[in-house]
C-alpha cells in the first residue's frame, strides 16, 4: 500500500480524568497534530474508554469515512483491545488502529515538567499517526485445535491433571519415565495435614485414572523422544522402552531368587536391596507387571525358567506418535542428596535424610517400637535446611539459595506422627526458622506442646554431627538459650531435613524449550499472574518441577496447568495475533541467518513458484519476536503490522521538532 | 474495607431468570483468574462482586513480592481483560444471597443488586458529580488515610468505572445531579433481585483483615503513629493520595520504623492460632520499598520466624538483610506512645538472652494477619458448606482435591480456603476453573442437558 493514499485518520487524545490532563496540555496536543497528513478528525475526550466516547468515535468514523484510528491515552495493555473493538464495531479492520501511551509514558513519568510532558505526548501521538498511515488490514491467524493433551510425568501432579483433563472431555496421553506410576509421593509414609500414606494417595489416583481408560492412555517406562508442531497441533513422539515382562507372573518371586543379583533399591533410597527384576513397589501400583532392569541384568536368562510365558527378552523400544493440542509438563523434583560428610551423612549409617526416614517408618511396619539398623531408636535429632537456604560464599559456587518450602511442615508432621505411634521418643529439632505457614502452624504448636525440643541455630554456626564409632553426638549452640554454651546431645539417629532440587531433564527441557530459573526449576512466564504458563504457547508446567511444593500445592498447580491446557484443547479453533514474521521471497538471499536466530524453529526453506527456494515462516510457531528481522541483511524478513518502514516513519515523526 | 450501605431505598425490582454455565462469587485475583480460564474454555460466566469494583485486595497494594511488580500495573490489565471478555458478565455491587442446589449441575442463585443511584449505561466516569459533591467522608479504599465524596468513583482504576452515591452520607443537595453532563444520577433507582441458574459455582470470597484494635497492648486506633500494614501499602502505592512517606500523627517523615510481625496471627490469646502466610513477605517488601524511598531511615522487623517459603522468597529475604534491614527475633509485648508522638516498643529479645528490651521508633507498622470470611456458608440454603475451625472453607480431601468443598459442584479458590499469597491464589483460581469444567462435562455426560438449556460457548 502506498503511504497515506486514501488514508483518513481519526485521532482522539484522552484526558483520563486528570490523569493525563493534569500534566499534559491535551488541547495543545490536539492542536499540534490536527494538521498532520491524512488526519481528518482530531479531538480531545475526557475518557476515551467510556462507552459514550466509544460511540462518538464510531459515529465519527461513519460520518467522515475514516479508515484509520488513533487513541492517545493510557497503556495499550489496558485499552488497546477496547479500541480495536471500537474500530471493529465501526466496520474497520481492528489492526488499522494504533494506541499511543501518553499516560504512563508522558503524564505519569513527567509530573515535574508539564511542558516536556506535553511535547512528549505530541511526539507519541505523531508516531502513532505515522504508523497508521502505513497500517494494512490484518487478519488473526486461525488454526484448528486438537482435543487432546499430553502429560509428561506420572507422579501425583501428572495423574491428577490427566484425570481432570479426561473429565473435561479431553483425550490424555500420560507419559512416565519410570516403570511404575506414582513418582516421589509413593515413597512417603505420611502426608500432612491428614494421616494419609503417600502410596494410599497414589493408589487412589491410579484407581481414578484407570476408571477413565477410555480417555487416558498411560505409557510407563517411556519418554518423549520428539516434538513437532505448534499450539493446538503438536505432534509428540513417545518412546516406550522395553519392559521385558509382558504380564504379571505368579512365580516372579522364584525368578527373583534364581536371579540372585542384588542392587540398592532406589524406592527405599538404598536402605534395602532389590533384584534387577522389579516388582510393583506397593499395593495397587500400576502397571501390575514386573520390569526387568536390563542395566543391572547379567543376561543369564535364568529368570525365563519360572516366568517363561511372561518374559520376552526380545522386546525392542517402540515409538508412538500422538497429536495433541496442549502439553503439560509435571516432571517433579529430586530430593536433595547430601554430600559425603555433610552432617555425618555417609559416615554413619544412622544419619539419614527426611525421605529416608519416611522409608524407615514404612519398613518398620506396625511395631510400636522404632528399630533401625538393629537398634531401638530413642533420641532423634532433626537438622533443618540441609541443602536449602545455602549461603553463597563466592560467585562460582553452586548452592541452593532457595527455601524448599515443604520440609519444615513435613519434619514437624512426621514428628507428631511418630510421637503418636511410638513410646519413649525424644526429639531435638535444630532449625533456622520454622516455616509451618498458614494452617500448618497447628502442627508446630502440637509438636511444641508434646515436648519436642526446638533449638534455633545460626546459619554461620551450624550444628556438628560427631561420629565416634557407633556413637552419634550432636554439638550445637541454641540461639534461644544464648546463656548456655555449646551443648552435646547423644542421639540414636540424625535426620537431615533435606529439601527439593530440580530434576535435570535436559533433553526434555531442550526439546520443549523450557527454561530454568536461577534456582534450576522450570521457569514460568510470570511468577504471580502466569505461574503455570511458559513462553511456548500451549505448553504448561505444573507441580514441583516449577519449584518446591507440598502435595496439596502440587495438585493445585497441576490442576491449574490442566486448566490452561483446556483453554487450548477445548477450543475448536485458536485465534492468534497476526504480528508474525513474513518473508518477501523476492528479497531473500537465503543466507539462513534468520533460521539460526529463530528461537522457535519457525522458519523453514520452501520452494516458491517463481523465485525458487527461499525462507518461509510457519505463522503458528512464530512469536513475532523480530530476531529474524534484525539479522536479515536484505530486509526480506518483516513483522506483519510492524514493518521496518513503519518503524522508520515512526522514529522520524518522533524526531521532528515540536512547537507548542 | 467495604462499601456497605446501611439503608437501601425503594422496593426491589424482580428480574427474569438468567442462565450461565458458571457463577464465580468474588472478583479478586482468584475469582478473576477462574473466570478468565473458564471463559477461554468457552463457558459462559457470571462474576458477582459485592463491591462496586472488581479487583479484590490486590489492586490496592503497592508492589508485590518478590518481583516488585507494581500491583495496580499488573492487576488493572487483568481487571480490564475480565470486563472485556466476551464470555464473562460482570455484576458488581451485588451480593449472592441464596444458593439452592436443585440437583447435580443445577444451581438456583438469588443475587441482590444494590442501587448505585447512577445509571451505569450512561455514566462516563467523568467525575463531575464527585467534584460537585460537598460531602467528604473517610475513604475506605485508603483505609481512612484520605477522604472521598459521597458521590464518587471508588477507585481510579475501578472496573466498571462508574460513579455511585453513598446514600448513608448523602445530604440530598442535588449538586451531583446538576453537575452530571450525562444525566446519569437517579435518586429513585431501586435495588434488584436477579435469579440465576448455573451448572456450578466457584467461591472466591477472599478474606477479612484481622481487627488489630483487639490487641489492646499495641494501641492501634489510640496512637496516631501505629498503623496497619494495609495502610502502609496505601502510603507506598503509586496511586496514593499522600505522595510521600509520612507518619499520620504529625506528618513527620519517619526515620526509624518498626514492623511488628504476627499481629493477629499465631496468637491464641486473640483466637487466631494460624499463621497468615503473607505477612512476613509483605513486611519485607515494604521494608525494601521504604529503604529505597527513605535511604536514611532505619527499618527493624520484629519477628517470630521469617517464613520466606515460596519461589524466590528466601532470596528476597536475604536481599533485605543485605540492604541493612534489621531483623530481631522476638515477639512485641506492648507499645506505648511518647510525648513527641514516637513509640516505645517492648519486646522479648530472644537472641540476647531472652530478656525484656525496649526500643524507640517514630512509626510502628502492625503486620496484620488474615481472617476467614465465614458468612459465605450462610448462603447455602439446602446443603452444608463445611468450614474449618477458623471458618475457612474446608475441602473433604485437601491433598488430592484442594479446591473442592463439602458440596459437590461447589468449588473454592484463593483466600476463601485459607490464608495465602497472590501466586497461590492465582493457581487455585485456575485449579477451580479446571474442576468446574470437569464437573460440568461429567454431569453432562451422565445426564444429557436438553439442547435449549445449553449455553453456546
Amino acid at each position: 500500500m502506498s503511504e497515506g493514499k486514501d488514508v483518513r485518520i481519526g485521532v482522539y487524545v484522552c484526558h483520563c480524568g486528570g490523569n493525563i490532563s493534569d500534566y499534559v496540555d491535551v488541547k495543545k496536543v490536539v492542536e499540534a497534530i490536527k494538521d498532520e497528513p491524512n488526519v481528518v478528525v482530531a479531538k480531545d475526550v475526557v475518557f476515551a474508554c467510556a462507552d459514550s466516547s466509544q460511540n462518538e468515535m464510531i459515529e465519527d468514523i461513519k460520518n467522515n469515512d475514516l479508515n484509520r484510528l488513533v487513541v492517545a491515552s493510557c497503556s495499550p495493555k489496558l485499552h488497546e483491545l477496547t479500541f480495536r473493538g471500537v474500530a471493529e464495531r465501526a466496520g474497520l479492520n481492528p489492526y488499522t488502529y494504533y494506541h499511543a501511551n501518553i499516560r504512563e509514558q508522558s503524564s505519569w513519568a513527567h509530573t515535574d515538567d508539564k511542558v516536556g510532558a506535553t511535547i512528549k505526548a505530541v511526539r507519541h501521538t505523531r508516531a502513532a499517526i505515522a504508523y497508521v498511515r502505513l497500517a494494512e488490514p490484518l487478519e488473526r491467524i486461525r488454526t484448528p485445535s486438537t482435543r487432546a493433551a499430553i502429560v509428561v510425568g506420572g507422579g501425583i501432579a501428572g495423574m491428577r491433571a490427566a484425570i481432570a483433563l479426561a473429565d473435561a472431555g479431553i483425550d490424555v496421553h500420560l507419559v512416565e519415565k519410570a516403570p511404575f506410576l506414582g513418582g516421589r509421593t509413593a515413597q512417603l509414609c505420611c502426608i500432612y495435614p491428614y494421616d494419609r500414606g503417600g502410596s494410599e494417595i497414589v493408589r487412589e489416583l491410579i484407581k481414578d485414572l484407570l476408571k477413565r481408560s477410555d480417555r487416558i492412555k498411560v505409557y510407563t517406562n517411556a519418554e518423549v523422544a520428539g516434538l513437532d508442531g505448534y499450539v493446538g497441533n503438536f505432534v509428540v513422539t513417545i518412546k516406550i522402552k522395553p519392559r521385558y515382562f509382558k504380564s504379571m507372573c505368579p512365580a516372579v518371586n522364584d525368578a527373583i531368587s534364581t536371579c540372585g543379583q542384588e542392587i540398592p533399591d532406589e524406592f527405599n533410597f538404598g536402605l534395602t536391596k532389590r533384584s534387577p527384576i522389579v516388582t510393583p513397589p506397593f499395593d495397587g501400583a500400576y502397571p501390575d507387571i514386573p520390569y526387568l532392569d536390563i542395566e543391572h541384568c547379567n543376561d543369564c536368562e535364568t529368570c525365563i525358567g519360572p516366568c517363561k510365558d511372561h518374559v520376552d527378552l526380545n522386546q525392542r523400544p517402540e515409538e508412538v506418535k500422538v497429536k495433541v493440542g496442549a502439553l503439560v509438563v509435571t516432571t517433579g523434583f529430586n530430593p536433595y542428596e547430601p554430600g559425603k560428610g555433610e552432617f555425618g551423612y555417609g559416615e554413619h549409617k544412622n544419619v539419614v535424610t527426611l525421605q529416608q526416614l519416611h522409608r524407615v517408618l514404612a519398613l518398620n511396619g506396625h511395631s510400636d517400637k522404632l528399630v533401625f539398623n538393629g537398634k531401638e531408636i530413642r533420641n532423634i535429632a532433626f537438622i533443618y535446611c540441609v541443602g536449602s537456604r545455602q549461603k553463597r560464599r563466592s560467585e562460582e559456587e553452586s548452592v541452593n539459595e532457595y527455601c524448599s518450602r515443604y520440609c519444615c511442615n513435613a519434619a514437624v508432621y512426621v514428628t507428631v506422627k511418630m510421637l503418636e505411634k511410638y513410646k519413649n521418643l525424644r526429639f531435638y529439632h535444630l532449625y533456622r526458622d520454622i516455616r509451618t505457614y498458614g494452617k500448618n502452624e497447628l502442627m508446630y504448636e502440637q509438636a511444641s506442646r508434646s515436648g519436642v525440643v526446638f533449638m534455633k541455630y545460626d546459619e554461620d554456626d551450624p550444628p556438628k554431627v560427631l561420629v565416634n564409632g557407633d556413637q552419634l553426638t550432636i554439638r550445637a549452640r541454641d540461639l534461644l538459650t544464648p546463656w548456655v554454651n555449646e551443648i552435646e546431645l547423644p542421639v540414636d539417629i540424625v535426620v537431615l531435613v533435606t529439601g527439593m532440587v530440580p530434576r535435570r531433564n535436559e533433553q526434555l527441557n531442550r526439546m520443549f524449550k523450557i527454561s530454568a530459573g536461577t534456582d534450576g526449576f522450570c521457569l514460568e512466564t510470570h511468577p504471580k499472574l502466569k505461574p503455570v504458563e511458559t513462553n511456548i504457547a500451549g505448553l504448561f508446567i505444573g507441580g514441583a518441577c516449577q519449584g518446591p511444593k507440598d502435595v496439596r500445592e502440587t495438585i493445585a498447580s497441576a490442576l491449574a496447568a490442566a486448566s490452561k491446557a483446556s483453554t487450548v484443547a477445548l477450543r475448536e479453533q485458536l485465534e492468534l495475533e497476526p504480528f508474525v514474521a513474513y518473508v518477501d521471497p523476492g528479497r531473500c538471499d537465503l543466507t539462513k541467518k534468520c533460521m539460526a536466530e529463530c528461537p522457535y524453529e519457525a522458519i523453514e526453506i520452501k520452494e516458491y513458484p517463481d523465485v525458487g527456494k527461499k525462507a518461509w515462516v510457519n505463522e503458528a510457531k512464530c512469536k513475532g519476536c523480530g530476531a529474524c528481522v534484525a539479522v536479515c541483511p536484505t530486509e526480506a524478513m518483516q513483522i506483519r503490522g510492524l514493518s521496518n518502514i513503519q518503524i522508520r516513519r515512526m522514529i522520524e515523526a518522533m524526531g521532528r521538532g515540536v512547537k507548542i | 474495607m467495604s462499601i456497605r450501605p446501611k439503608v437501601l431505598y425503594g422496593e426491589p425490582e424482580e428480574l427474569p431468570e438468567e442462565r450461565y454455565d458458571v457463577l464465580v462469587i468474588g472478583g479478586g485475583i482468584a475469582g478473576m483468574q477462574a473466570s478468565l480460564d473458564l471463559g477461554n474454555m468457552g463457558y459462559k460466566i457470571l462474576l458477582v462482586d459485592k463491591e462496586p469494583t472488581i479487583g479484590g485486595h490486590m489492586f490496592k497494594l503497592s508492589k508485590t513480592f518478590p518481583t516488585m511488580d507494581c500491583a495496580s500495573c499488573i492487576s488493572t490489565p487483568r481487571m480490564a481483560e475480565v470486563s472485556h471478555h466476551p464470555n464473562v458478565k460482570l455484576m458488581t455491587y451485588s451480593e449472592v444471597k441464596e444458593v439452592w442446589k436443585d440437583g447435580e449441575g443445577n444451581f438456583r442463585i438469588r443475587v441482590f443488586e444494590k442501587p448505585r443511584y447512577v445509571d451505569p449505561s450512561t455514566c462516563t466516569g467523568c467525575q463531575e458529580c464527585e467534584f460537585a459533591c460537598p460531602v467528604i467522608v473517610s475513604n475506605e479504599y485508603d483505609w481512612g488515610l484520605s477522604g472521598r465524596k459521597a458521590a464518587f468513583i471508588p477507585f481510579d482504576t475501578a472496573v466498571p468505572r462508574i460513579a455511585m452515591i453513598d446514600m448513608d452520607n448523602c445530604v440530598f443537595c442535588g449538586q451531583c445531579e446538576r453537575a452530571c453532563p450525562a444525566d446519569s444520577i437517579d435518586f429513585l433507582q431501586r435495588p434488584k433481585w436477579h435469579t440465576i441458574r448455573v451448572k456450578t459455582v466457584i467461591l472466591a470470597t477472599g478474606f477479612h483483615l484481622f481487627p488489630i484494635e483487639k490487641k489492646l497492648e499495641y494501641g492501634f486506633g489510640k496512637y496516631a503513629n501505629v498503623i496497619t500494614s494495609m495502610q502502609m501499602e496505601r502510603i507506598l502505592a503509586p496511586t496514593t493520595s499522600w505522595h510521600a512517606i509520612v507518619r499520620p500523627g504529625d506528618g513527620k517523615e519517619p526515620s526509624n520504623i518498626a514492623y511488628v510481625l504476627c499481629a493477629g496471627s499465631r496468637d491464641r490469646t486473640l483466637g487466631n492460632p494460624y499463621c497468615s502466610q503473607v505477612c512476613c513477605m509483605y513486611s519485607i517488601k515494604q521494608a525494601q520499598l521504604i529503604a529505597g524511598a527513605l535511604p536514611l531511615a532505619d527499618v527493624t522487623i520484629y519477628y517470630m520466624d521469617i517464613r520466606a517459603y515460596g519461589k524466590r522468597y528466601e532470596e528476597f529475604f536475604q536481599q533485605a538483610k543485605d540492604m541493612g534491614i534489621r531483623f530481631i527475633k522476638g515477639r512485641v509485648a506492648k507499645i506505648e506512645d511518647m510525648d513527641n508522638g514516637d513509640l516505645m516498643v517492648y519486646y522479648e529479645d530472644i537472641e540476647n538472652g531472652g530478656r525484656l528490651s525496649k526500643a524507640q521508633h517514630d512509626l510502628v507498622v502492625l503486620s496484620i494477619g488474615l481472617l476467614s470470611n465465614p458468612e459465605i456458608a450462610g448462603i447455602f440454603k439446602n446443603a452444608e458448606l463445611k468450614l474449618d475451625m477458623m471458618g475457612w472453607i474446608a475441602s473433604p480431601d485437601e491433598n488430592v482435591n484442594p479446591v473442592r468443598t463439602s458440596i459437590p459442584g461447589i468449588f473454592a479458590a484463593g483466600t476463601a480456603i485459607g490464608p495465602k499469597d497472590i501466586p497461590d491464589s492465582v493457581v487455585e483460581g485456575s485449579a477451580a476453573a479446571m474442576e468446574a469444567a470437569a464437573y460440568i462435562e461429567k454431569v453432562r455426560a451422565v445426564k444429557p442437558v436438553p439442547a435449549e438449556a445449553r449455553s453456546e460457548g
